[in-house]
């Protein structure tokens, strides 16, 4: 008995084997369905720092280096690099067999001319096999700094731009919002395992939610607001990091320490914890920071209580305020933040127009490095640009609270982002600055 | 003004007068009859909207009430009764329960008055709904309800459902809109319009709600909203709109529950079936006015013709009697009183001349009296002398021859004196009675004057009269200057005799527009007033040897001439002829030129 017994669980087992390795082992070929909520004019790494879209932008085009899970450098076009002391030069060796998708070589000159045209203010040469970086000021984050998707290494080829990744771009319809990427053969990185990917850009996640479901698109990338309704079902979803950064942002400097009072009214005035749990359905984390609190390793929320204990206005003031009129739950948070600046004796007129005094702005989180990330949104943001002492977590909270000095931007909420896929897609990962890493996913027969 | 037109005018006055009081007297009762319509058409329509508004109040408590009912309500009761009361998944219920139950306006809150989720402002979760607070009405209600977008108003029901020890309260509504207007369905010639009072101090037309359309002018609507607004009764208004007529506005306060002004309800009955009638009226009273002027004017014609034709008969021959034209007789026609007053005037020409008749023949037997007498006075002053003379001679052939001879020559040069003054006399009389007609050329009066006075110059150095000329500078005028200063030298030479002991003569002469004025002034001893009258009569004379006709003379070329004389006297203060003269510049012949 114990003998059949073996046999039979042996014979079971080897019956069973090959779906088991069909289903966990990863093979070629395939069409990924993709949808995504941003919409762009042109398939350009600056066009949207939008995670679905930067990740999109990511599979054409690279960058030297790479920040890996814990935000830290690693080598991508650049095979290595060196920096000399003072933080000012930086010597990067270009990878050797790199090509962009037209089959010209990536060589150190045209890497170097990619970086100028994105850097007019550094010195970037070509140094035999070297790309040289001299920068005016120290910047020991330069390495962090290259892998921002605007300092992808590109090339024109009869007006549109193309790049190194393991796709390229085979059709870009701007009017449909419609992109098909062929994965490259040549990449130098071996050929990604799905054939071609379908894009549909500008797509709202409901209604591509509605269209997973109906099995005519594989992965999608959901709101903030819609994240716990998206986990209801068979849907498969993961969530990034809050990334998202919801906040307002005032068009123009303050005139007077009197101005700044009020800004300040008006921003303990509003109940982030609210706009998060309700409007946001609990989809990320009330701040009152630039950088998330994961990133930064310090808290910086607003004190919160209840609306009558909140201080007042000094005296009445008016401001506009814009939302994104295409975006219903913007709205609804401009709503919000109007009912509680008016608690605060604030009053705000939402307006359609972008000419406001307060622009209420998503701004996704720019790098998984903290300087960096700060950096860049101190210039998103028109605010002074941020000094560090020296790598320390002291020293960035000092340099974010120096450029929140200004009032000129108002953290609420840090939103993570998420994307929802079917069972058969597999190896997606998703990064720290929340953006898809698909260059690695694969298909499967999909099983009912 | 004639009496024709005295008559078209009253005819025609009474016409109008009678067209324009039938016309006001229709218009008014058409008027009157037209706003009795329109109340009972407007009150019948707010009938109709009440019913409608009570049909729409029972419509959304019920859809309140089946919500109040559903599974819905129950989780969120059971999610509001927790501790931490956790909103988040109520945060577009209000919204899709709402679009399900078709309703504008939905609002879950808690025992406490918190509001779990909203339909027309989702932001507002966690906020608190004074109505709650105040033991909301069972009945359907109005109310201001605060939107994103500003207030709007709506018809409410609030209902509530309790389960585990707490109570859900579920306040539905619709919005008082376009739409819910246009459901009225106004009957034709009737519009409806909502105002919002939502700011009771200041009227704005973005408040105003249309059914169809917008008003052309609604700041017109303003004084009718804000006397609703501040006596909370209703009211009315008529706005004038032109040919179309305009519209009556019956203003109707929609209050809420403590009885403030929420709304106006504005019903609007357009006139222009009224502003058709009346320009029917108009345009009938005016066909009729045309045709009462044109038979007033063929009526006073009529009339006119048989009343005003006699009287203008007599008129005109009136003015041919006051002409000198005496001989005229008036037709008549009828025996009525003009009838009556032209033979009156018959009889009053016929008498007119028999007397004139009468007249002259008396003037002409006394006039050959007069010159018969005149005629024997002058006659008999040489006549006698040449008796005289002749019995000298005869009684001198008795004394001698010498005697006779002696006397003969004296006798003969009497005899021939006497004669030739007979014939003298009997020259004048010819002279008189054959003045020519005046031979019209230009004349200076200057010349004219300074001729007269030149002639006589040696007879007033002699009799001691001084002369004064003053003429003043003008045109010549159309004159015989042969007559012309024949009448100036009487004239003088008369005032010269008039001023036998010395004295001054005045020549004055003017010229007016068209006339000239010549006066000659002496400071002789005047004249009686008597002798005034009579002193242009032919022969009469005040001097003991004066023909008398002199001065007639000067009166019968001044006459002839166009002109009159006059005379200005005062006994001790001399005497002043004036001769008034037309200037006569179109009797000149053509390129006249010759002066005196």
């Amino acid at each position: 008995m114990k003998r059949f017994s073996s046999i039979l669980i042996a014979a079971t087992s080897l019956a069973c084997t090959p779906s088991m390795i069909a289903a966990t082992r990863p093979h070629y070929g395939g069409t990924l369905r993709i949808g995504v909520q941003t919409s762009a004019q042109v398939f350009e790494p600056t066009a949207s720092a939008a995670p679905g879209f930067r990740s999109l932008t990511q599979l054409v085009f690279e960058t030297l280096v790479k920040l890996d899970d814990r935000g830290r450098p690693q080598p991508l076009l650049a095979a290595s690099w060196q920096v000399e002391p003072g933080n000012q030069r930086w010597r990067f060796q270009v990878r050797n067999g790199v090509v962009f998708s037209d089959g010209i070589p990536v060589d150190a000159s045209v890497a170097a001319a990619s970086l100028r045209a994105a850097n007019p203010d550094w010195k970037v040469f070509a140094l035999g096999d070297l790309v040289m970086v001299e920068t005016s000021s120290p910047m020991p984050n330069l390495a962090a700094e290259l892998a921002l998707p605007r300092n992808s290494i590109s090339r024109r080829n009869q007006g549109a731009l193309i790049g190194t990744g393991p796709f390229t771009v085979t059709q870009w319809d701007a009017t449909k919002q419609h992109l098909t990427l062929q994965a490259n053969d040549e990449y130098w990185g071996g050929r990604p395992f799905i054939d071609s990917i379908e894009a549909d850009l500008g797509k709202n996640d409901r209604d591509q939610l509605m269209l997973m479901d109906l099995g005519k698109s594989d992965l999608v990338e959901v709101a903030p607001e819609d994240i716990r309704r998206a986990q209801t079902g068979n849907r498969l979803l993961k969530a990034s990091q809050p990334m998202e950064l919801l906040a307002l942002f005032f068009t123009r400097e303050a005139r007077s320490d009197d101005e700044i009072h009020l800004r300040n009214a008006l921003a303990l005035s509003i109940d982030s914890a609210a706009l998060n749990n309700v409007v946001f359905q609990s989809a990320g984390e009330p701040t009152g920071a630039l950088l998330p609190n994961w990133l930064s390793g310090y808290g910086f929320v607003y004190p919160a209580g209840s609306v009558a204990t909140r201080p007042r206005a000094a005296h009445s003031v008016a401001w506009t305020l814009s939302c994104d009129s295409s975006d219903p739950v913007a709205r609804i948070a401009a709503d919000r933040i109007v009912l509680n600046a008016k608690d605060a004796g604030i009053a705000l007129q939402i307006v359609t127009s972008d000419v406001a005094d307060i622009r209420l702005v998503k701004v996704a989180l720019p790098s998984a490095d903290s300087e960096t990330a700060l950096n860049v949104l101190a210039r998103a943001f028109q605010l002074p640009a941020p000094t560090f002492a020296n790598s320390s977590v002291g020293s960035l909270y000092t340099a974010e609270t120096a450029s929140l000095q200004s009032r000129r931007v108002i953290p609420l909420v840090y939103l993570r982002t998420a994307v929802a896929f079917r069972s058969n897609v597999h190896g997606l990962k998703l990064l720290p600055d929340g953006s898809w890493q698909l260059d690695n996913v694969w298909l499967s027969a999909e099983t009912p | 003004m004639s009496f024709r037109r005295r008559l078209l005018l009253l005819f025609a006055l009474t016409v109008l007068l009678s067209v324009a009081a039938v016309t006001v007297i229709i218009s008014t009762w058409t008027r009157r009859a037209f706003d009795h319509a329109n109340d009972e058409r407007t009150a019948a329509f707010v009938a109709q909207f009440h019913r409608e508004f009570q049909n729409h109040g029972e419509d959304v408590s019920r859809r309140v009430q089946s919500i109040a009912a559903s599974a819905e309500a129950n989780r969120m009761l059971v999610a509001a009764a927790q501790t931490a009361a956790d909103y988040s998944p109520f945060l577009d219920t209000a919204q899709v329960i709402a679009g399900a139950q078709r309703l504008d306006f939905l609002e879950f809150a808690d025992d406490r008055g918190t509001i779990i989720s909203s339909a027309q402002w989702p932001a507002k979760f966690g906020y608190n709904d004074p109505l709650v607070a105040q033991s909301p009405p069972g009945a359907p209600f109005l109310k201001e309800e605060e939107l994103p977008s500003g207030p709007a108003l709506g018809l409410f029901a609030i209902r509530s459902t309790t389960a585990v020890g707490r109570r859900l309260y579920i306040i539905g509504g619709i919005r008082l809109d376009k739409s819910f207007l246009a459901g009225l369905n106004p009957p034709a010639g009737m519009s409806v319009m909502l105002y919002e009072t939502l700011d009771a101090e200041k009227f704005s037309s973005d408040h105003l709600i249309f059914a169809d359309g917008a008003s052309q002018n609604p700041q017109e609507l303003e004084p009718i909203i804000q006397q609703v607004q501040s006596t909370h009764r209703e009211a009315r208004i008529v706005i004038r709109g032109g040919n179309a007529g305009g519209e009556i506005v019956n203003a109707f306060p929609l209050t809420g529950d403590h009885d403030q002004v929420l709304g106006v309800l504005l019903v609007a009955s357009s006139r222009q079936v009224y502003a058709e009638l009346r320009n029917q009226i108009r345009v009938a009273a005016l066909l009729a006015a045309s045709a009462g002027l044109i038979l007033a004017i063929l009526l006073s014609s009529w009339a006119a013709t048989r009343v005003t034709r006699p009287v203008e008969e007599l008129a005109r021959a009136a003015r041919e009697v006051a002409a000198g034209n005496w001989n005229i007789a008036v037709k008549v026609k009828t025996q009525d009183e003009i009838g009556e007053l032209a033979e009156s005037f018959n009889s009053m020409t016929r008498d007119l001349l028999d007397h004139r008749e009468r007249l002259v023949q008396a003037e002409r037997v006394a006039a050959w009296r007069e010159l018969a007498r005149r005629l024997a006075h002058e006659l008999k002053n040489p006549l006698f002398p040449l008796q005289l003379t002749v019995e000298n001679l005869l009684r001198a052939r008795d004394q001698g021859q010498q005697q006779f001879d002696e006397t003969f020559r004296e006798s003969s040069a009497t005899l021939l004196s006497e004669i030739s003054n007979l014939k003298n006399i009997i020259a004048r009389f010819s002279d008189f009675s054959k003045m020519p007609q005046p031979h019209f050329q230009s004349v200076e009066l200057r010349e004219l004057c300074e001729s007269a006075i030149k002639l006589h110059q040696a007879q007033l150095t002699k009799a001691g009269i001084s002369c004064n000329l003053e003429i003043s500078a003008g045109n010549p005028i159309a004159a015989d200057p042969e007559l012309m200063h024949r009448a100036l030298s009487n004239l003088i030479l008369n005032a010269i005799e008039a001023m036998p002991n010395g004295g001054a003569i005045n020549l004055r002469a003017g010229y007016r527009q068209d006339s000239v004025r010549i006066e000659v002034a002496d400071t002789g001893s005047g004249l009686a007033p008597q002798e005034t009258a009579q002193l242009f009569t032919p022969y009469y004379t005040s001097k003991p040897h004066g023909s008398g006709l002199g001065l007639a003379i000067v009166q019968s070329i001044v006459s002839d001439h166009g002109g009159r004389i006059s005379v200005a006297s005062e006994p001790g203060r001399g005497t002043t002829f004036i001769i008034e003269l037309p200037a006569n510049r179109d009797k000149l012949p053509a390129a006249q030129g010759t002066h005196i």
